[in-house]
Formats: C-alpha cells, structure tokens, sequence
C-alpha cells in the first residue's frame, strides 16, 4: 500500500508543480500576485470540457486547444488587468485586490454558464495496468507522462534559450532589463502566455482524471503557492521540486492519518517555511524578505 | 418589517467586520486575508462555551474580544517577521488552517455538521421583554456598532490613530521619531481581531446554527471586497462598503433570477465593481484618498 500512496502522490506532485510552474513563470518575472490564475486554470478545464463534450472534439485536439485558450485567457488578463494599472505604477495591493476581483468574476460567469455543480469528462471507469504491486490508471499515466516531458521540455529550453534568459533578467531587475533596450512588455507577454499554457496543462489533466467544478481552481492554486514557496521563489527547478515534494508529503498524510488532515499539514508547512526558511529549500538566500 | 431588520442586523455584523478589517488594511496598511478566521473562532467560543451559560452580553463580548485579540497575536508576530507578499501569504495560511481545524477537529466543533440551537444573548439576565427576537437582535447589534462606530471616529483623530497611519506611509520615519512600529501593528490587530469576534459573537447568536463554511478563505475574501468598495482608511468607508454588499443581494431578488444565477450575478457584480474601483477610484464609494497608491 505504501507504494501505492507514494505513486499516488508523486503523480498529483506532478500536477502541483505544473500548476506552479505556471504561477511562477508570472510571480517570478513581473512580481504580480496572480491569483486570477485560478481562473485561468477553472476556465481551460471549462474549454476542453465544452470542446470535448459539445462540439464532439477528440481527447486531445481538444486539450490542445484548451492550452492555447488558457495561454489566450492569460494573456488577457495582463493586458486588461495588470497592464493598466502597472502603467499607473499600482502598488502591489491594488495590484493583488484587482487580480482577486478578476478571479470572482471569471468563476461565477463560469458557474452561471455551466452550472455550479461537478462535471466530469469521461465518465467510463478509467482502464489500468499493474504495474508489480502498483495499479497505474490511465489517466495517472497521462499525467505522469504529460507534466514529465513538459517540466523536462521546459527546464531545459529556459537554460539554453534567450528567451528563458530574458525572463529570468526580467525578474531580477524590470527597470534595468528596459534600459538595456529589450522590450519589457512583450517578455511579460511571453511570460503569461507560457504560464497559461502551464495551467491549462494541470487543468486538463487534472479535469480528464476527476472531473472539473467552477470552484476548484483555488484550492489547486494555493497548493500551487505552497509548493513554491517550500521550494523557493525565484526558481523554476526549484517549484518542480516543491510540487512533487507536497504532492508526496499529502499522500503520506492520507496514508498515516486521514485525507481531511491534508490541508492542515500542508499549510502548517507554508507557515513553517515562511518563518525559518523563506527561501526555501533550493532557493536564492540572498532574497530579502 | 422583520425583513428589513434582519437586513439591518445582517448590515451591522458586516459593518463590525469591515471596520474591523479597516484597522490592519487601511490604517496599518498590511493586507490580511483571515479576518474570517477571527470571526469564526469568535462565533465558535460563543456558540460553544459563552452562550450556554447565559451569562449577561456585556461579559460574553469582552471575553470573545479578548480571545479574539489573544489569537491575533500570532499573526502580529508574523507581521513583525514577514513582508509584502510573505506577510499574506502567511495571513492566507493561517485562514485555512483555522477552517481546517474547526471543519475536522469534530469532538469540538461538530465540523460539518455545525453547531445548531444556540441560545440568545440575554442582557443584564432578563432577556429582551417584548421586543420580537430580530428587532431586539437589531438593537443589540446597533448598540455595539454605535459604540464601535463613535471608538473609530475618535480614533482617526487621536496620537494612536496618526500613528498607525503614519506606519501604513512611512514605517522608517516613524522608527527614526522614535515610535515603536511594531507595537502599532500589535495593537491594530489585536483591535481588529477583537471586533471581528464581537462580529462573530452577533452573528452566532442571532443566526442560532454556525458551520464552518461561513468561515472560509471566501468570507475573508468578501469582507475584503466590502472594506475596498466602500473605501478604506476612514470610517464612512466601509461603512458604505458593508451596506452595498449586503443591500445589493435584496436588490438583486426583485430581478427575479433563479436563486443560484442571482448568487453568481452577485459575486460577479462585487468582482466587477472591486476592479472598477481599483482603476478609477482607489478611494472606493467614500473612502480616504491617497490610502491606496495608483
């Protein structure tokens, strides 16, 4: 059993860190608390839903276009939201409130479209293998594989690429990136859009194993942050590692104690990190708090 | 005429909670997501150990105040420690682990199940006499409002006030005329914390059931929304703020939407009006200007 609740938890770990990854790559470069982000991740699983459901397109043409629709939608906001107020130099509060207003919105036009209860995509039990002692689900096989190659894809192209340079120049110092003549602006597009692509990856993921609600994009978002910070800001590697580090701790929770404890734990540790270590484990030390 | 005074007792906890959360986000200038927290473990303690005994309200309120500033210790303590973004995270932690706890630690709390049949507050030990119980809770609540309301105007204007805003503007300059900021921010949330729980004493009494969904990272989120609609800063603020939010859903009924869409609509007009109100007026409906810098 145990290796069960460890596979278990490491492929939802694989989620986390998708779902972070996309966080970080906004919280990273421009410093905007992206709660909206929730949204995004509500609204990609919504668009594979429909497409997949309504329009009768395949599995996966139709999560593709449920990533580019969330890179879209995140888009959207930094040019309707964030990009607006940063031109008025919005201090970070403004900033947090608006994406927070965003968020209400986007789940309750959501919720009044669709409905506020429970969808679920495939509704046939899900095949599996074994796998020695471990039954693998199909759907657990997709995510596993999916979040693998993406976060190795993505670890790799933001070493060797300028573009993963700029971002990463970007968030260390905006104003500087601008005076050495790039334009700051589209790195911060470039940002979102990968980011969204990021969520929407978790969200279909997540939405083809059990199903989507208007409501669960925020509780994957805070695990999301949680996984950041026990990581460490500043770091993509370092969000990987969070995530499938949380992931693997809440599945050891559920297997010790009980499944309703798993929030305890997991915020008990975002405090513990925030005080004694709030670089986290691999991050930057010089970042001041 | 029952309904408009459930509407003005409801408009009153929501005015409690959104001075309340004034204190810290407006004067002190930190942003805490669990002032749910602190009205939910208000409404607990009440509901639990206060109202039972019937002990008269006055002494029920300054003992759920007192915890309710005792918690807010914690959090003083990580605002000491913790900045920016850190500081709130750190907040919205300590939100969900006060939901969790009271959602699962069931010998206690009854967890989902709630806690049902709470007893009325009685004054002075003889209850209200003939008054019907919402118009006696109105009363009541429009008391401690009163008295909170009077408290804040006169803080705006005395030493403490100006100190707390000049830590929210400038928390160097303080230290360098000598004040102690962190004993400001002690203070402003152990005031903050003690009205959300006085709030939450009101609300468990009146309602008579609780369960630990009324205490959500949501509900902070909402007091949140109803403190920067309304303004921050002063007192009109979010008193304003709390009386849009909790007068627009009885606007919204006469619509005659399905009761879920109108709960939906609601949600999306607050989301709505929060971001106009970021864009145009950082204000909000009449709080103090150049609190929120654009």
């Amino acid at each position: 059993m145990f290796w069960q609740f460890l596979f278990n938890g490491f492929v939802t770990g694989c989620l986390y860190s998708l779902a972070a990854v996309g966080f970080a790559l906004v919280y990273n470069t421009t410093h905007i608390f992206h709660i909206a982000a929730a949204g995004v991740y509500t609204a990609a699983a919504y668009f594979f839903y429909f497409a997949a459901k309504y329009l009768g397109v395949a599995i996966i043409p139709a999560a593709l276009a449920a990533l580019l629709f969330a890179a879209f939608f995140n888009v959207a906001c930094e040019i309707f939201v964030y990009r607006p107020l940063s031109r008025r130099n919005a201090s970070s509060m403004v900033v947090m409130l608006a994406s927070i207003g965003s968020l209400t919105i986007i789940v309750n036009v959501i919720a009044m479209l669709f409905g506020n209860e429970t969808k679920i995509i495939d509704s046939a039990i899900a095949s599996s293998f074994r796998l020695g002692s471990l039954i693998i689900s199909q759907p657990q096989a997709w995510q596993l594989f999916v979040s693998a190659a993406m976060l190795a894809v993505f670890v790799i192209w933001l070493r060797q690429s300028t573009f993963g340079l700029k971002a990463r120049a970007l968030g260390n110092n905006s104003a500087l990136f601008a005076v050495f003549g790039f334009d700051a602006a589209r790195t911060r597009l470039g940002c979102f859009a990968l980011g969204g692509v990021f969520l929407g990856a978790a969200s279909c993921l997540s939405a083809y194993d059990i199903g989507l609600s208007p409501h669960g994009g925020m509780p994957v978002l805070l695990n999301a942050m949680v996984a950041m910070i026990i990581g460490g800001v500043g770091r993509f590697f370092a969000c990987i590692a969070g995530g499938i580090l949380l992931g693997v701790l809440q599945a050891l929770v559920v297997w010790q104690f009980a499944a309703n404890w798993q929030n305890a734990v997991t915020f008990t540790l975002l405090i513990v990190f925030l005080f004694f270590r709030p670089s986290g484990l691999f991050g930057s030390r010089t970042r001041a708090v | 005429m029952d309904y408009l005074l459930h509407i003005g007792v409801m408009v009153n906890i929501y005015i409690l909670l959104a001075l309340a959360a004034n204190l810290p986000a407006g004067m002190t200038g930190l942003l805490s997501l669990c002032q749910a927290a602190f009205y939910g473990l208000g409404t607990y303690l009440a509901a639990l150990w206060l109202l039972p005994w019937q002990l008269p309200i006055i002494f029920i309120a300054v003992l759920v105040m007192l915890f309710g500033g005792v918690v807010s210790l914690l959090i003083s303590y990580a605002s000491l420690k913790l900045k920016g973004d850190y500081f709130i995270l750190a907040t919205l932690g300590f939100q969900m682990l006060v939901f969790t706890i009271l959602y699962n630690w069931t010998d206690v709390t009854h967890g989902p199940y709630g806690v049902a049949g709470i007893v009325g507050v009685q004054i002075f030990g003889w209850g209200l006499g003939k008054l019907s119980s919402v118009a006696a809770y109105f009363l009541v609540s429009a008391f401690f409002v009163g008295m909170v309301v009077c408290l804040f105007l006169h803080l705006r204007h005395s030493p403490f006030g100006r100190l707390m805003k000049a830590v929210r503007d400038d928390e160097i300059a303080v230290q360098a005329l000598g004040r102690n900021p962190d004993r400001v921010k002690f203070h402003s949330f152990f005031l903050s914390a003690a009205f959300s729980a006085l709030a939450g004493l009101l609300y468990a009494s009146y309602i008579g059931y609780i369960d630990p969904t009324s205490f959500t990272l949501d509900e902070s989120i909402f007091i949140l929304c109803a403190l920067f609609i309304g303004g921050v800063g002063n007192v009109k603020g979010p008193v304003a703020g709390a009386v849009f939010v909790i007068i627009l859903p009885e606007i919204l009924r006469f619509i005659g939407l399905p009761d879920a869409q109108a709960a939906n609509l609601r949600q999306i007009i607050y989301g709505l009006a929060l971001i106009l109100a970021m864009y145009f007026r950082p204000q909000g409906i009449c709080g103090e200007k150049g609190v929120l810098r654009l």
